[in-house]
């Protein structure tokens, strides 16, 4: 096997472990504060999708263009999911809230077939889409190029709020102790919806930069679902950076098992290194 | 209770009765199995539109030049209706089991039909194997269906060993016209159908002396497919023979294109590629891609009847018919002539009608069905299309061909 394919898997895997990690910030945000696991945060990614995909065949509004709108969408989606399903279950037992997300996504899901019907439906001729570029005869597309970068920037992002703000740190203080957080005046209800939107808000952006080369029907979250899960449990729950990093690993070592081992088994490539990683750092890479 | 009252009751019972009573004398209640939702649902509800053409051909009055188009239901059952009665497989093999014994045990239907994919095929299959009801098979390939001895099962479409011996014609063919076709690449997912696909791939190219520079089984709903191409890169095929639903099919042609991947022909095995939604979506890069079919838009300039059918199947589904949806279409007038003749809707009087089907019809290559001992059509025939300005186009065997073959597969910068 020659120099340049093995580069390509590297920056292939690279490239496609960002997309991951782009769409497990906004999952490791939400159970850092608030331990909870949000199942539906593959159908969140579904419905940016799907919005973005609308508003470029109907109106012919770039994926780019509207990202922004994207964001707010996505955030106040999660917010209303806080305040009319989340917080009703937060004194119940754990497994309450899992249950409530997990009902949530097949509500979407089905909504989303029943409206918009099961077809695979892509975008062409978008401004990122379609377009590849070759350096150093390695190729790639220019909308996962894309996709990384804002991988990498929303990851700062989110990391500058939680550790260089005022919210961040009333964030942080919701996570560490609630009731202490209550009693120096955070107002805990604001913070929660404010977290939810929040990582709303991060796989809205991962849905305008998705729809650029992937493929969106109403099932296209749960195909990312079981990855966002496992990039989260490996970088440490709740830890925002580890996920950036656990994403990165994921997708080279899923791209190079793939191509040295055999594509069949690149799955269980990855879950084998989870499980052995696991079994040493039960916490995850980043977690303490 | 008050005489008036009563006397209502006793009339309500009595229409409720006389209902009951009127549906069970006029309608036969089908079970079908497909994937409604899921990661291949597009396909599994076009499906699903087809059956409801062919339903509205048998139960409505059409005058159409077609088995069970002029008259209203079952003639040999009183013009009895058939109702069917739907499962979702969800594409998952044993959620398909499931809704077999569903099907059967709580909904009484009198046969199965279904189920799409090969794998949620063989596991119904065998409920109904164990209840001794017919099974009926539109349209999955996997040649091992019809190798498991079943006494109750029946397949209307062409096995991917026969596809596989139609590709390597082709390719035989190509090669006698000295086109590069010498080194073949085998790219199947890795199920119940991609794995026999495969098998019979291979099995077809070592015995031509084909070279197999690659066989890639890889995971069904990938989320990337990078590493496949990339092995594929590395082995440099002419050929590459693909086994691929609708999700995954998209992924690697944009990946193909990604990667700048150059080969001659793309030849599919029944799959992603008939779903109309690959060249609307895809465009100028779905383009020259090639695969099996046993329907085209192109036979409707041969047999006008078709244009009919596809016209009322378009109402639902907003596309055009193909192969697949064909097959399905076909199956409701298949189990049509079967109640017809069986004059019954006994099981054994069924599965006996089944095995003596010989039922012409226009629909399908080969202008009939008629099941061999193992429960195979023996009549159908696969051509191939090629995908050209959208279309899909039958372009081999010569004989048959509406549009000449473009060879090879036009670079991606070429476009």
């Amino acid at each position: 096997m020659d120099l340049t394919i093995l580069a390509q898997i590297l920056i292939s895997g690279l490239f496609m472990g960002m997309i991951f990690a782009l769409i497990a910030v906004g999952l490791t945000l939400i159970w850092g504060v608030m331990d909870i696991l949000n199942f539906a945060h593959g159908e969140f990614l579904m419905l940016a999708m799907f919005i973005s995909f609308w508003m470029f065949s109907l109106w012919s509004i770039d994926p780019l263009l509207s990202l922004p709108f994207n964001v707010v969408v996505l955030f106040a989606i999660g917010v209303g999911t806080y305040y009319l399903i989340i917080k009703r279950v937060l004194n119940a037992p754990g497994l309450t809230a899992l249950l409530a997300t997990f009902g949530l996504s097949i509500l979407i899901k089905n909504s989303a077939q029943f409206v918009w019907t099961p077809d695979f439906r892509q975008i062409q001729g978008a401004w990122l889409s379609d377009h590849t570029v070759e350096l150093f005869s390695l190729n790639f597309s220019v909308a996962e190029v894309f996709a990384a970068i804002g991988s990498g920037l929303i990851t700062y992002l989110v990391y500058y709020l939680i550790f260089k703000t005022k919210t961040g740190r009333a964030i942080r203080a919701s996570a560490l102790d609630r009731q202490t957080a209550l009693l120096m005046g955070i107002h805990i209800d604001r913070i929660y919806a404010f977290t939810f939107g929040l990582g709303g808000a991060c796989v809205g952006v991962a849905g305008s930069l998705m729809i650029n080369f992937y493929y969106v029907f109403p099932g296209v979250g749960s195909l990312f679902g079981i990855l966002a899960f496992v990039t989260v449990a490996l970088g440490g729950f709740g830890n925002i950076t580890g996920a950036f990093w656990a994403g990165i690993l994921i997708g080279i070592v899923e791209t190079a098992g793939g191509v040295f081992i055999a594509p069949a088994f690149k799955y269980t490539v990855v879950f084998i290194l989870y499980l052995i990683i696991l079994s040493f750092r039960p916490k995850g890479l980043f977690g303490w | 209770m008050k005489k008036s009252s009563r006397g209502l009751i006793v009339f309500w019972a009595a229409i409720l009765l006389g209902t009951v009573w009127a549906e069970a004398a006029e309608t036969i209640r089908i079970g079908a199995i497909y994937p409604l939702t899921g990661a291949i649902a597009s396909s599994g509800q076009r499906s699903k539109h087809a059956i409801e053409t062919g339903l509205d051909l048998v139960n409505e009055k059409h005058d159409l030049d077609l088995p069970f188009a002029r008259t209203e239901g079952i003639p040999n059952l009183k013009g009895a209706k058939i109702q069917l009665v739907w499962g979702d497989s969800q594409a998952s093999p044993e959620v398909g089991k499931t809704e077999a014994e569903r099907l059967i045990t709580i909904e009484k239907v009198v046969m199965l039909l279904g189920a799409y994919n090969s794998g949620v095929s063989k596991s119904a299959s065998f409920v109904a194997e164990r209840y001794k009801m017919p099974f009926l098979c539109p349209e999955s390939s996997s040649a091992e269906l019809t190798e498991r001895g079943l006494k109750y099962f029946f397949r209307i479409a062409p096995t991917d060993a026969e596809d596989s011996v139609a590709f390597f014609n082709f390719l035989d063919e190509m090669k006698a016209k000295k086109r590069q076709v010498e080194r073949v690449a085998i790219v199947c997912e890795n199920t119940e159908f991609g794995v026999h696909a495969a098998k019979e791939a291979r099995k077809q190219a070592e015995s031509r002396g084909y070279k197999v520079v690659a066989d890639i089984s890889y995971p069904f709903k990938s989320t990337d497919v990078k590493s496949e191409v990339l092995k594929l890169k590395a082995a440099k095929p002419d050929v590459i023979i693909q086994g691929s639903v609708l999700g995954d099919m998209m992924l690697f042609a944009r990946t193909y294109k990604e990667q700048k991947l150059a080969f001659n022909a793309n030849l599919s095995y029944c799959g992603g590629y008939h779903d109309p939604s690959f060249a609307l979506n895809l465009k100028k890069d779905a383009e020259y891609y090639m695969g099996q079919c046993t329907f085209s838009t192109d036979f409707i300039a041969k047999k006008p009847v078709l244009g009919k059918i596809n016209e009322m199947y378009k109402k639902r589904s907003g596309v055009d018919l193909d192969g697949v949806t064909m097959e399905a279409l076909t199956a409701v007038l298949v189990l049509a002539d079967a109640l017809n003749r069986a004059k019954s809707t006994d099981s054994e009087a069924l599965v006996n009608a089944f095995r003596t089907t010989d039922f012409a019809t226009p629909t399908l290559p080969g202008d009939g069905v008629k099941f061999n001992e193992k429960g195979q059509n023996a009549k159908i025939i696969s051509y191939l299309t090629q995908i050209q300005n959208q279309e899909y186009r039958v372009v081999w065997p010569e004989s048959m061909a509406s549009k000449p073959l473009v060879w090879p597969f036009v670079p991606w910068e070429k476009r």
